[in-house]
């Protein structure tokens, strides 16, 4: 579980600035090494001299030093241990402003799912969907939630949504619109117990037009 | 020598298959652990977590040390969910073994990791209500 | 599996916890019957085989009661000199039994498998289906077996079948998948006898990306 706190003692009279954060981790993103995002939730921060630093639930070592690009903190590494929790603070000046206690397993960002194609199938009045994941090759985060997205393209928010484990969807042609232009998309989750996170980015998009005929009766 | 019986074996099992299993693989690296003869037994969960440590920590001539990503990892797993028992220091355990400055070559210690997985494997086919 | 130690090529099949089938391939001692000892515990006496299976009237192996979920230790002899000497855990072996009795539950656009889960841990159901219009098969999987599928269209007939893996983490990977179930047929919500084969010229358009 994640709790915030912040080392008050550290700077008796400083007025806090509010250095909440948030952060999600990337398990054998490049080959077995893993990565951690972290950042600020107020864009607003200055974070010209804030460091964040990762200590706890790692191997070989006690603590990571994050490295900077832009706005975002990051730490790649093989060290994570993946059990129990670490301890990520912001430092100012080598002195701890505020701390989060989290689990980076609890945290996890799949890569966006790719590759993303549909295929009519005249014969049988459906649309196969396929896409792909880079997670079935992974040794940790292996099951993941798929979320399908797809709309007519001219119904801004009219997002049609299914979730599914699988990498592989049939679309009926009868819920579709005919001789219309439509958007898909899918992004993934963590699907274990152990492993939970949040969700991946869209898959770029796919874009389809239905046939205009009608559907005949099926035998 | 501390009784594992108190241990939450479900929380153990989970992060067995999720975060050890991982690592004892890929130390096999495609050797299959049939391929060695199964010579560690063990009867009930609290005696298997016993094996389990014990084969984890132990040191041998031909496998001094196994590695440390799964010395952590057990260690910790058993401290986490086993109430009381302290873990062992590993920091300590490699100064020991500093005097045995030997390159260890990965495949002396397959056997040992194997009759592990297989204690790990007994571990987890466990029924939940049969200790 | 074929034995370092030897030219004798072993199999063994460890029938979903019941019985374990040890069998070789003895062909390098033809006109030989060869022994087969074993034990359950290390700490007991080598006993012969109970049980020998015969092909033309050669021992080519042994059909054992599983009693438990132990390591099973075996010597596979020429007489009194010893070919093959070794030690496995029998659920190395583990093929389950196949699942029976598919139950169906339709909904919108998905259908809900399940059958009765077998009294062992960490399997993995695995549930094919495929419609009239799809020349493969098509998986999905559950810890248990209760899995649901979606998109599938109410309208088309559609074969089932489901079988039973196990998880390498628990078994390892020298398992065999139980064979599968028969298949079920359904359209429709119902079950049928079967579903019309199509001869299928497959017309699949790549819709424009």
């Amino acid at each position: 579980g994640e709790s915030g706190y912040a080392q008050n003692g550290d700077f008796e009279d400083a007025e806090l600035d509010d250095y909440s954060f948030s952060c999600y981790s990337q398990l054998e993103v490049d080959g077995s090494q893993h990565l951690l995002s972290c950042a600020f939730e107020d864009p607003d921060v200055n974070s010209t001299n804030l460091e964040f630093e990762i200590c706890g639930a790692l191997l070989e070592v006690n603590c990571l030093n994050f490295s900077k690009l832009q706005e975002t903190y990051f730490v790649k590494t093989k060290k994570f241990l993946l059990i129990g929790d670490s301890k990520i603070c912001v430092k100012l000046g080598g002195k701890h402003i505020t701390c989060r206690k989290m689990n980076i397993v609890k945290r996890v960002k799949p890569e966006a799912p790719f590759d993303i194609r549909v295929i009519y199938r005249e014969e049988a009045n459906d649309f196969v969907v396929t896409f792909n994941t880079s997670h079935l090759q992974k040794k940790y985060v292996k099951d993941l939630m798929h979320e399908v997205a797809y709309r007519q393209e001219k119904n801004e928010n009219d997002w049609m949504h299914v979730n599914l484990s699988s990498t592989k969807l049939t679309l009926l042609q009868r819920k579709l619109q005919p001789d219309a232009m439509y958007e898909i998309k899918v992004r993934s989750i963590p699907n274990t117990n152990y492993f939970e996170g949040i969700w991946s980015e869209w898959s770029p998009s796919f874009h389809f037009r239905t046939p205009e005929t009608t559907i005949g009766e099926m035998d | 020598t501390y009784n594992f019986a108190d241990c939450d074996f479900e929380k153990i099992r989970e992060k067995y298959q999720k975060v050890i299993f991982p690592a004892l693989e890929g130390y096999m690296s495609g050797i299959k652990s049939t391929e060695s003869n199964h010579t560690v037994y063990c009867g009930d969960r609290p005696g298997c977590l016993a094996e389990i440590k014990h084969l984890t920590f132990s040191s041998t001539q031909e496998c001094p040390l196994l590695a440390k990503e799964i010395l952590t990892k057990t260690n910790a797993i058993l401290t986490h969910h086993c109430p009381g028992y302290s873990g062992i220091q590993i920091n300590n355990t490699q100064a020991m073994k500093k005097r045995k400055k030997r390159e260890v070559t990965a495949n002396k210690c397959l056997t040992q990791v194997s009759n592990l997985i297989e204690l790990w494997r007994h571990f987890s086919r466990f029924r939940r209500n049969k200790s | 599996f074929s034995d370092p130690g030897g030219p004798l090529h072993l199999q063994i099949i460890n029938f979903n916890f019941e019985t374990v089938q040890v069998t070789w391939n003895a062909s390098g001692y033809s006109g030989t019957n060869l022994t087969f000892l074993y034990k359950l515990r290390s700490n007991e006496m080598y006993g012969q085989c109970p049980n020998y299976i015969l092909q033309q009237g050669r021992t080519a192996g042994c059909l054992l009661e599983a009693e438990d979920d132990g390591i099973l230790y075996f010597s596979i002899r020429n007489g009194t000199q010893p070919l093959l000497t070794k030690s496995q855990w029998i659920s190395s072996y583990l093929k389950p039994d196949s699942p029976k009795d598919l139950n169906f539950q339709w909904h919108e656009e998905a259908v809900t498998v399940t059958c009765s889960d077998l009294p062992h841990n960490d399997l993995l159901y695995e549930i094919q289906f495929k419609s009239t219009f799809d020349t493969e098969w098509q998986s999905e999987e559950g810890t248990t077996c209760n899995v649901t599928i979606v998109g599938v269209d109410a309208d088309k007939c559609y074969f089932f079948r489901a079988r039973v893996k196990t998880m390498e983490s628990t078994y390892g990977s020298d398992t065999y998948p139980s064979d599968w179930s028969e298949v079920a047929h359904q359209q429709r919500g119902e079950r049928r006898d079967s579903c019309q084969e199509r001869k299928l010229f497959p017309r699949f358009i790549l819709v424009s990306g």
